[in-house]
């Protein structure tokens, strides 16, 4: 485990070293800055690190091989609405614990100023997260072509947004990519793995692809939100 | 100070509340179904506290760390007559962002294992970190200009969905999960208050339309770029190097 935190916080570190300094010489040259000001800016950035360090690791320990336990058990099951369920609400849930969620649903509400209620906004993220798991889990045991899915998905969305409001349209796609994050990505890689190791005749190769579908579940959800409220 | 006090018991209190559900969910399913030997439990569920205990400092760290820096420089060109600095600034904090990033590697050597090799996983970090790069460069223009986000969404996701049919079949669900690997949580957090930073001070911009879609736009880089390499791998002969 300690090799573990070892080797995370190194990645951190080095994820976050170039955008920090970039952030100082900003700060620095155009902004005027304060010192007192740098120094908090920094402290918080080390929190950034320690906390995203335990962060990950802890996803590691935990949500990955949840994912994939529970993704192991479900075909022994035999009953599709048994999978659909499951796959459904893990995903929801983990999609409601997911930090970037946290980050985005606070930026839409300070930028709104609290016109939208942000516990719909992250239901809303959430359902359209474990709606489209649950097609794209039964579209491995069903093995239906990637390219159909997302073209009928996209397409949708293409559609959509000449209907929706210019502000839902916007946040609506970043709702799409923030939710790929790093406690969501590990579990739905995991109940991929684990379905796929258990089904006979599927390669592990049938587990990619099921992130990029599920960020089209948050984009569409939105929009039917803004539609529906407009 | 005291607003920092109650800003981070209410980050334990929303961290807590929202991850609660999750581990309730695992358990019931651990107790009925799962019935996972104890060592391991105990594994998983330190590595629930470590989660939660992460999570909480990492939100508090970026509420008081990248998001006001964020908002402040962007509210600071917003409201300056040097719009156009944000451009090249943008690119350069996509490049390095990109470069730096633990999971464009990971992606990187995915496909040049996918590609047997064919496709160079250096060669594949340093122009994906370019495309990142210059769509950043996009979406700071799009601020400034106000373009609006339509006249770019839909055109990339058209040309993305044309591609899809003629990308190589194993490059499709890389593609379309890449979009995740360029929007690392730190780059995402400060990336999204910059922008809305800008549009806030800029008059006349509207802080949600514009300064919202940053964020799907930088997604987009990597996607075009996995399935263009697919379609190249299919049509240049890469298909005899496949196994």
């Amino acid at each position: 485990m300690m090799g573990d935190i070892r080797e995370t916080f190194l990645e951190v570190t080095q994820a976050i070293i170039p955008l920090t300094l970039t952030i100082v010489l900003l700060m620095l040259v155009f902004v005027g800055t304060s010192l007192p000001e740098l120094i908090s800016f920094l402290i918080a950035t080390v929190l950034t690190v320690v906390g995203m360090t335990f962060f990950l690791t802890g996803v590691k320990l935990s949500m990955l091989p949840i994912g994939e336990a529970i993704g192991a058990d479900l075909p022994k099951h035999n009953s599709m609405a048994f999978i659909a369920l499951v796959v459904f609400l893990l995903s929801f849930l983990t999609t409601v614990a997911e930090p970037n969620v946290k980050v985005l649903s606070n930026m839409v509400d300070s930028a709104l100023q609290g016109s939208l209620d942000t516990n719909l906004l992250v239901v809303s993220i959430a359902f359209g997260v474990g709606f489209l798991m649950a097609i794209s889990i039964l579209r491995i045991v069903y093995g239906v072509s990637i390219r159909y899915l997302f073209t009928a998905g996209y397409s949708i969305i293409l559609v959509l947004s000449f209907f929706v409001l210019t502000d839902y349209l916007a946040i609506s796609f970043d709702a799409g990519s923030v939710t790929t994050g790093a406690m969501i990505v590990p579990v739905l890689m995991g109940l991929g793995i684990g379905i796929a190791s258990v089904l006979q005749n599927r390669s592990e190769l049938d587990g990619f692809g099921l992130i990029g579908l599920a960020t089209m579940g948050p984009i569409m959800s939105l929009m039917l939100l803004g539609v529906l409220s407009s | 100070m005291s607003s920092e006090s109650t800003g981070i018991l209410f980050i334990v209190f929303e961290v807590i509340q929202s991850i609660v559900p999750l581990v309730i969910f695992f358990t019931l399913f651990q107790i009925l179904y799962l019935k996972l030997p104890l060592s391991q439990l105990i594994k998983l569920y330190t590595g629930l506290a470590f989660t939660t205990f992460g999570m909480i400092l990492f939100l508090h760290g970026i509420n008081s760390g990248f998001l006001p820096a964020g908002t402040e420089i962007g509210e600071f060109f917003g409201g300056s007559d040097n719009k156009n600095f944000l451009i090249p600034i943008g690119f350069v904090l996509g490049l390095l962002a990109t470069f730096a990033e633990p999971s464009v590697r990971v992606l990187s050597y995915q496909v040049e294992e996918s590609s047997s090799g064919y496709i160079n996983s250096n060669l594949m970090l340093y122009t994906l970190s370019f495309a990142v790069a210059a769509l950043v460069a996009v979406g700071m223009a799009k601020i400034i200009y106000r373009i609006p986000f339509l006249y770019i969404v839909i055109p990339a996701y058209l040309f993305a969905l044309i591609l899809l049919w003629f990308c190589d079949k194993e490059f499709v669900g890389i593609a379309f999960d890449a979009g995740a690997v360029a929007t690392g949580p730190m780059a995402v957090s400060f990336l999204m208050s910059l922008a809305v930073g800008v549009a806030t001070a800029y008059e006349g911009a509207d802080p949600v339309a514009d300064g919202f879609g940053l964020i799907a736009i930088i997604a987009l880089a990597p996607i075009i770029f996995v399935l263009l390499l697919g379609v190249y791998m299919r049509f240049n002969g890469g298909r005899e190097n496949v196994q």
